[in-house]
């Protein structure tokens, strides 16, 4: 297993952006976008997703066609000034297993306790845990990029530099 | 749909359009749609180079604020065609996403709640335990409390 090196620019961007829109492909081969906060793991060359039992689409989805994209795209939060617009193309796996804790679990929960201070409140009560224990079974989603592609201080209008990622995987 | 999207569409500041490639890899973009009100059809600036293919497409529309809260957003599904002007994206079914209200918030409870137990259901799986004094473990060595976590 290689390691994910790309330029500290976009290092940044996988580090510090709150989501990314994560597609995935439905049954009828439409593309199906939606927000995700993702775990980027360079020495592993990949990114961790979860998702919610509650939830399972973009599981299914996966588990059906693992083409999918990441865009980072909203610095919304991120403390970055101009960054790049950051498309990742790759291929994900979604075992069919339900996680309640994980080291990749917690340093998931780890990142949102610090970002969504709100999420506390899910957990603040016995009445609040019962009505969210759904929220916290999860299924792990492994993103392997194949493709990466971005457009330094997020202009379309220019040419994006890209990185295929083929050699790591 | 169409009248529930053109009033929702002014509300972001942008979308994210998605198509597929000729590899069949979803490509996603961030433009600015203009919708074209006879044609019922959104019109949009796409990059040269993407390597987008006229088909099935999504535009994603979401925001959140510094705290990753105030979720908002809705997704619409379709297709992306190209005339004589440029990329147009032709809606065909509106999702609702994320809402920062309270209704919005209790619509998710109940179908969350409602869809985990039909997925343990179907596996015959018993509901997990949640190691809720783990998460307030972590909670603490984020520097929260059980309340919340401080801010950095």
């Amino acid at each position: 297993m290689g390691t994910l090196a790309v330029p500290p620019e976009v290092d940044a961007v996988f580090r510090e952006f709150r989501t990314c829109e994560l597609t995935t492909l439905a049954k009828d081969n439409t593309p199906i976008t939606w927000p995700t906060v993702a775990l980027y793991q360079p020495t592993k060359a990949k990114f961790v997703i979860t998702t919610s039992i509650g939830l399972p689409q973009k599981a299914y989805n996966v588990r059906r066609s693992p083409r999918v994209a990441m865009l980072y795209s909203n610095p919304t939060g991120s403390g970055l000034a101009a960054p790049p617009a950051v498309l990742v193309q790759g291929d994900a796996t979604c075992p069919d297993e339900i996680v309640t804790r994980s080291d990749e679990l917690d340093a998931l929960g780890r990142l949102l306790m610090v970002r969504q201070p709100v999420s506390a409140k899910y957990s603040a009560s016995p009445l609040a845990r019962y009505l969210s224990d759904w929220y916290l079974m999860r299924l792990l989603i492994h993103v392997r990029p194949r493709r990466i592609r971005w457009w330094p201080k997020g202009d379309l209008s220019g040419p994006a530099a890209e990185l295929e990622v083929d050699h790591v995987a | 749909m169409w009248p529930e999207l053109v009033r929702r569409l002014p509300r972001f500041s942008s979308a994210v359009l998605t198509g597929l490639d000729t590899r069949g890899y979803p490509v996603s973009v961030r433009c600015h749609p203009t919708p074209d009100r006879q044609a019922q059809v959104l019109r949009v600036a796409v990059p040269d180079g993407l390597g987008l293919a006229p088909g099935p497409a999504g535009l994603l529309c979401h925001e959140h604020d510094e705290d990753l809260w105030e979720l908002d957003s809705f997704l619409v599904r379709g297709g992306l065609e190209r005339d004589d002007h440029g990329w147009v994206f032709r809606p065909r079914q509106l999702v609702r996403g994320m809402s920062p209200t309270p209704v919005g918030n209790l619509r998710l409870m109940r179908n969350g709640r409602r869809t985990a137990r039909r997925y343990l259901a179907v596996r015959g799986l018993p509901r997990p335990k949640i190691p809720w004094e783990h998460y307030a473990q972590l909670k603490e060595e984020a520097g929260g409390s059980p309340s919340g976590p401080r801010r950095p």
